[in-house]
């Protein structure tokens, strides 16, 4: 077959594409036809604004966005240097290294919701680490134990998140800590860079890329996930994904445009997110030539 | 450039057109069952094969071996295989039906039968979504007292037919009575009052949460003195004084509630966790009979009591809607009709204590005679005691209201 060499690519990207413009496009038209107030199982419905305005009003929405803010970027940056740090601890393990690696994929497999109940048998206020605190007589009842499961701050959502997070960014640092680092670090060597500078100028720009383009995965994911928060966070102030997924079961039908309008706002902030990485990828491409 | 501008733009065109054409369709009254109710004979003939899919709450594992192993059983004798389709919230099947109904879907839905009351049955109704007609025709309905309030309307829905009955719920205070004495148990306030002296100790899911609603409504009954007020439709201007005194009083005692009133529960299920860690020692259930289990499995502490308040309990009636897309419709029949056997009723009493949506004096004495005779554990209230002092729901429109101003005045306060 010798077909064009653009003709190829779009039809080896045919059906993936495809799958990706149903599922997730027509499920944004769908939501923001909603959010528009396209209701046709109502009586009386029309286009309008409204839901936008309603929304810009709505306390647990105000709230919401300040909340969702702080635990996705807590937990990118929390994850990125533990991650970071981690692969660069392990890759002076040496003989031990691919058995660390092994376990930390382990952790990879293990769904959010699984790390969430986990989370609240540890932390929560009859939790082991509570019963711990009770043993030892340094708490007198489970309510002495300070609140970190739903607590206002989300000290148990960005645990969650880190736990499960630093690993993956691990991996994907410790695949850029390839031979070609350790021969340009050790030619900084040579050259009597000290070991802070050889960090500084070599292994950390070399890893900024991969960790980068994985931070950007987790601050989406951590600003779009519903299970975590709703099981270890508070109904309010909740994240963004939870506040969607309240009023989207609220039983006024008269709710779903308000409730399909923080969709349309999360998938426009996950999509921002997104073109600013490719824009910051394409700048650091540029300086490195 | 142009080819894929134009391919991108007729792609639209057709989306939007098919959008559209959903939208052009007026939204009519369900359309009527291809299934008649009346000729039993062939509905049963249509059934037999079917399987059909339940949409039921899924979080209770002792309602779940009642359904998948007596009811799954008396269907297979009309050769009908039960689905039973776990969901943690009735909205979620109502959505799905919604979401078929949007699809233009309006035959051959995954939804067959619904567990439901108040307002998911009533956002059925908002959108036309049940089948009609046919409860009153199940050969079983003659042991239902179709006229009683209780059935014939549903949180101040008139039922018209939409849906059949399936059981009762009467609310409860659950306690531990070595935390809580019999004077701390005999009203609203003297409840309170203990909870000031034990902060703490108590809490209930913030609403939009079923039990956490009615909580409120207990509450709210307490202080305005009984429903009576505020019976029939929404009234603002009944509404607006009796929820100002409520979210006043709601607010003076937050701070005596579980997590000093910082947060609430998002569950029922969490309440019920907390009651069992000894983190709570008193809350409110729709489903008192079903802690004399809890007591036997030893999740719940042997002192556990029930006690209902001074101004009675709240009580209400859960039914079987059946969507009027739904695949099965013969099928979802047969099980409505199941659901109403006496001895199906007794059954549900015996393994968890539910009460009975039929009414008693329609049933043979021997049958009366059975359910007088279950042992009843020492930690449930007698039947006579939870329905001596029952008090009817509100109107949907007070319900969706209060959950709503809850949310603003007490939650994010």
């Amino acid at each position: 077959m010798n077909l064009p060499r653009r003709l190829r690519i779009a039809l080896l990207l045919a059906p993936a594409l495809t799958v990706v413009a149903l599922f997730f496009g027509a499920g944004v038209v769908q939501a923001a036809a909603q959010s528009l107030g396209y209701q046709p199982y109502l009586d009386g419905w029309r286009w309008s604004t409204d839901a936008y305005v309603a929304l810009w009003n709505d306390p647990a929405v105000r709230a919401s966005f300040a909340l969702t803010a702080r635990v996705s970027m807590l937990s990118t940056v929390l994850a990125a240097v533990l991650g970071v740090a981690l692969a660069l601890l392990l890759r002076r393990l040496g003989r031990g290294r691919r058995w660390a690696a092994g376990l930390l994929q382990t952790d990879l497999a293990v769904p959010h919701l699984v790390g969430a109940l986990c989370m609240l048998l540890l932390l929560g206020q009859s939790g082991l680490l509570s019963r711990l605190a009770q043993g030892v007589g340094m708490t007198a009842a489970p309510a002495d134990f300070p609140g970190l499961t739903a607590d206002g701050f989300g000290v148990a959502v960005i645990a969650e998140y880190v736990w499960k997070e630093t690993p993956f960014i691990a991996v994907v640092a410790l695949g850029a800590l390839g031979r070609a680092t350790a021969e340009l670090e050790g030619a900084a060597a040579v050259l009597g860079a000290r070991p802070w500078q050889r960090m500084r100028h070599v292994t950390l720009p070399l890893l900024a890329p991969a960790v980068l383009a994985g931070s950007v995965l987790v601050l989406a994911f951590t600003a779009g996930s519903y299970e975590v928060p709703l099981l270890l966070g508070r109904p309010y102030p909740a994240t963004l994904p939870v506040v969607a997924y309240q009023l989207y079961r609220d039983t006024d039908l008269g709710s779903r445009p308000e409730a399909m309008a923080v969709a349309v706002v999360i998938s426009a902030l996950s999509l921002a997110v997104v073109a600013g990485y490719v824009a910051l990828v394409a700048r650091l491409a540029r300086r490195s030539v | 450039m142009r080819r894929h501008l134009l391919a991108a733009l007729s792609l639209a065109a057709v989306l939007t057109a098919s959008a559209c054409g959903a939208g052009g369709t007026e939204p009519s009254a369900a359309p009527s069952p291809s299934v008649d109710a009346s000729d039993w004979g062939s509905v049963l003939a249509q059934a037999k094969g079917q399987t059909v899919s339940w949409h039921m709450y899924g979080g209770d594992d002792t309602l779940n071996a009642f359904v998948n192993g007596y009811v799954a059983d008396r269907l297979k004798t009309y050769g009908v295989t039960l689905n039973q389709v776990k969901i943690t919230d009735t909205a979620d099947a109502i959505n799905a039906v919604l979401g078929e109904k949007q699809a233009g879907k309006t035959t051959g839905g995954s939804v067959d039968a619904i567990w439901v009351n108040g307002e998911n049955f009533a956002t059925g109704v908002q959108a036309g979504l049940w089948s009609c007609g046919w409860p009153s025709k199940l050969p079983n309905a003659t042991y239902v007292d179709l006229g009683a309030p209780a059935v014939a309307n549903d949180f101040g829905v008139p039922v018209k037919d939409c849906e059949s009955v399936w059981q009762q719920a009467d609310s409860a205070l659950v306690y531990d009575s070595t935390k809580l004495q019999d004077a701390d148990v005999a009203s609203v306030s003297s409840l309170l009052a203990w909870a000031a002296r034990h902060p703490g100790h108590f809490t209930y899911p913030a609403p939009p949460d079923f039990t956490g609603s009615m909580v409120v409504r207990t509450i709210l009954y307490d202080t305005v003195g009984g429903p009576q007020s505020l019976a029939g439709a929404f009234d603002q201007n009944a509404y607006a004084p009796a929820a100002t005194r409520l979210w006043s009083r709601l607010n003076a005692a937050e701070k005596t509630l579980w997590r000093r009133g910082s947060t609430y529960p998002q569950s029922q299920d969490q309440v019920e966790k907390l009651y069992s860690t000894g983190e709570i020692s008193a809350y409110f259930t729709y489903g008192p009979g079903a802690v004399g289990d809890q007591v036997a499995k030893k999740v719940f502490p042997a002192t556990t009591r029930e006690a209902v308040l001074a101004g009675g309990n709240i009580a209400n009636t859960s039914f079987i809607g059946v969507p009027a897309n739904a695949a099965h419709h013969a099928a979802a029949l047969v099980l409505a009709n199941v659901l109403l056997e006496p001895a199906t009723q007794l059954e549900l009493y015996r393994a968890e204590g539910t009460y009975p949506g039929i009414d008693l004096a329609r049933v043979p004495p021997d049958v009366r005679a059975q359910f007088a005779a279950v042992p009843v554990s020492p930690s449930v209230l007698p039947l006579e005691r939870l329905t001596a002092n029952a008090q009817p729901e509100l109107a949907s429109g007070y319900v969706t209201r209060l959950e709503k101003d809850w949310t603003a005045n007490v939650l994010q306060k």
